[in-house]
């Protein structure tokens, strides 16, 4: 091996050993850093305006990146189990700011920013008001009243106002019927578990987000167990009147031939009977949680 | 050692002789304009919007010496053919790179110092006494210092292989994707397949990281800054610089000069 290959050889091994001892360093400047929790969690140029003339002519892609930062930060947030979603009605105003017509923007933000924490930020008006925001940009878009829908159904708990923008997304042309018996139904009923599970399960076939298709799945998931234990309340209160007592287990309810066997939660967890003597997700379901949150 | 220094003084008298420093004119302007205005525009944060405006000034002029400055370090002096008798001389090709490097890391020391002394200059204006937590600020002008050094030496490697004008686009367009290192890390939030996030996690720990500098946000806020920090930061800049150097000196060692 000559001089020339010796060196050559050298050098690739000292480039591979620096770019691990790189590497090592970055692990810890990482640690460090957000131990500190710098400049991740501040938003520095908060005013849409500002930024749309700061982005000149690139708005559009200043939206894009803004938009990752949305996703991104929805993403960390949800990962690390922080409820507090702060940034997230100011990133998603610059992000439809600069591209008032970036759809994707306004279906994710109003679905996070609506949803109860720790899914969302809680804050359905600022959901309104970006759905709003997007209706004025994008006039044809009728998605938009469903989702306006939902917002009012699901978290502002207005069933007037749900139906009426569920019927004035229907009369666009075209739009499929279900927009118009969801409107009905609603008004008719207000809020019923079926109307729910009808609504989650047309959210879940529809989007083509996956974060918000797994948010429709874990609601689809807790009103299913919802419906079985109202189920089960009745089959209890059923037995109570044969036998003159509450049932102590849900094996006393498949014992007197009420159910044919042990129903279990989405989740794969047998279903208890509680002490309060009403039907109860198990305690080591990961559903029970989430139960008890909406329960309160 | 004695060569590399030569060629460092030299490289700091040129500059100096290029009347680089006068861009100290522009920032001390800028920061009297500053504290004039600040009271005017900005309510109960003029403090915060002095140090941010300082530092990033600080920050986008030494960028803009360090890339434009480190590109010409080898492309002048092959154009003057200044470099064929300075080679002819006994000066190794890496000792000229080294030197090279450590007179513009000099000239960058000096200005970022006077650019550091209007800062606290302009602050102490707006409001004195000065508070002891903004003793932070030098700790961020020393991290600003370290990524200039860094700029710098990425400089002068692309200068060794290419024009003046690609060296400039390589450098800034290396210093930008390095901002955003950190993001390609933390890329998995959104959906991708594992190869891609793989590869996009392995070219990341390639690419300078120039966020292990930043304390801006932390500073503006008064918000201390770990030793650990700054001793990991400072051991990264030194190995990235020798990292990018050694390479550069590789490079530089095989061009023909002719």
């Amino acid at each position: 091996m000559n001089r020339r290959a010796i060196l050559g050889a050298l050098f690739i091994v000292f480039l591979a050993a620096g770019f691990v001892c790189v590497w090592k360093l970055q692990a810890k400047i990482d640690q460090e850093r957000s131990a500190m929790q710098l400049e991740r969690e501040d938003l520095a140029l908060r005013s849409p305006g500002v930024m749309k003339t700061l982005s000149l002519e690139y708005a559009p892609l200043m939206a894009a990146l803004y938009w990752t930062r949305v996703v991104q930060y929805y993403g960390l947030k949800h990962q690390m189990h922080d409820q507090h979603l702060d940034l997230l009605w100011p990133l998603l105003d610059i992000t439809t700011t600069l591209d008032p017509h970036l759809i994707v923007a306004y279906r994710f933000g109003s679905t996070f920013l609506s949803d109860a924490p720790p899914r969302g930020a809680g804050k359905p008006d600022q959901a309104v008001a970006l759905l709003e925001r997007g209706m004025q940009a994008n006039p044809d878009y009728w998605r938009f009243y469903q989702d306006l829908g939902n917002v009012y159904y699901f978290d502002k708990k207005d069933y007037l106002k749900a139906s009426e923008a569920f019927e004035a997304g229907g009369k666009f042309p075209g739009t499929p019927p279900f927009l118009k018996i969801m409107a009905a139904k609603i008004a008719a009923e207000g809020e019923s578990l079926e109307t729910s599970y009808a609504l989650w399960t047309n959210i879940y076939q529809t989007t083509a987000d996956k974060n918000v298709r797994k948010n429709a799945e874990e609601h689809l998931r807790l009103v299913k167990a919802e419906m079985d234990l109202r189920e089960l309340n009745r089959l209890a209160d059923e037995y109570e009147k044969k036998t003159r007592r509450r049932a102590a287990s849900i094996n006393d309810l498949v014992v007197t031939g009420l159910l044919p066997g042990q129903p279990r939660d989405p989740d794969g967890f047998a279903y208890v009977i509680g002490e309060s003597g009403k039907a109860e997700i198990h305690a080591k379901s990961p559903l029970r949680e989430d139960w008890l949150r909406e329960r309160k | 050692m004695r060569n590399i220094r030569a060629v460092a003084a030299n490289t700091f008298r040129e500059a100096v002789r290029d009347r680089v420093l006068f861009n100290l004119v522009f920032f001390a302007l800028l920061m009297m304009a500053a504290a004039i205005l600040v009271g005017q525009i900005s309510i109960g944060i003029e403090k915060d919007v002095i140090i941010s405006l300082g530092l990033t000034a600080i920050s986008v002029i030494g960028i803009l010496i360090a890339v434009f400055l480190g590109v010409a370090l080898v492309s002048k002096e092959m154009d003057k053919r200044t470099l064929y008798a300075l080679l002819a001389k006994p000066v190794h090709r890496w000792e000229f790179l080294l030197g090279k490097f450590f007179g513009l890391v000099m000239t960058l020391t000096v200005n970022t110092a006077a650019m550091a002394a209007g800062l606290y200059a302009a602050l102490w204006s707006v409001k004195h006494p000065l508070a002891p937590t903004d003793i932070y600020i030098l700790v961020a002008v020393y991290l600003i210092l370290l990524k200039l050094a860094i700029i710098v030496a990425l400089a002068l490697l692309f200068s060794c292989f290419t024009s003046p004008f690609l060296a400039i686009l390589f450098t800034t367009g290396l210093y930008v994707a390095g901002l955003f290192a950190a993001d390609l890390r933390t890329i998995q939030t959104i959906q991708m397949d594992p190869a891609t996030l793989r590869l996009m996690q392995g070219i990341s720990y390639l690419l300078p990281n120039f966020q292990n500098f930043n304390v801006m946000a932390a500073v503006v806020h008064a918000q201390g800054i770990p030793a650990s920090l700054v001793w990991n930061a400072t051991a990264y800049a030194l190995l990235y610089s020798a990292l990018v150097l050694v390479t550069a000196a590789v490079v530089f060692s095989r061009r023909n000069l002719k």
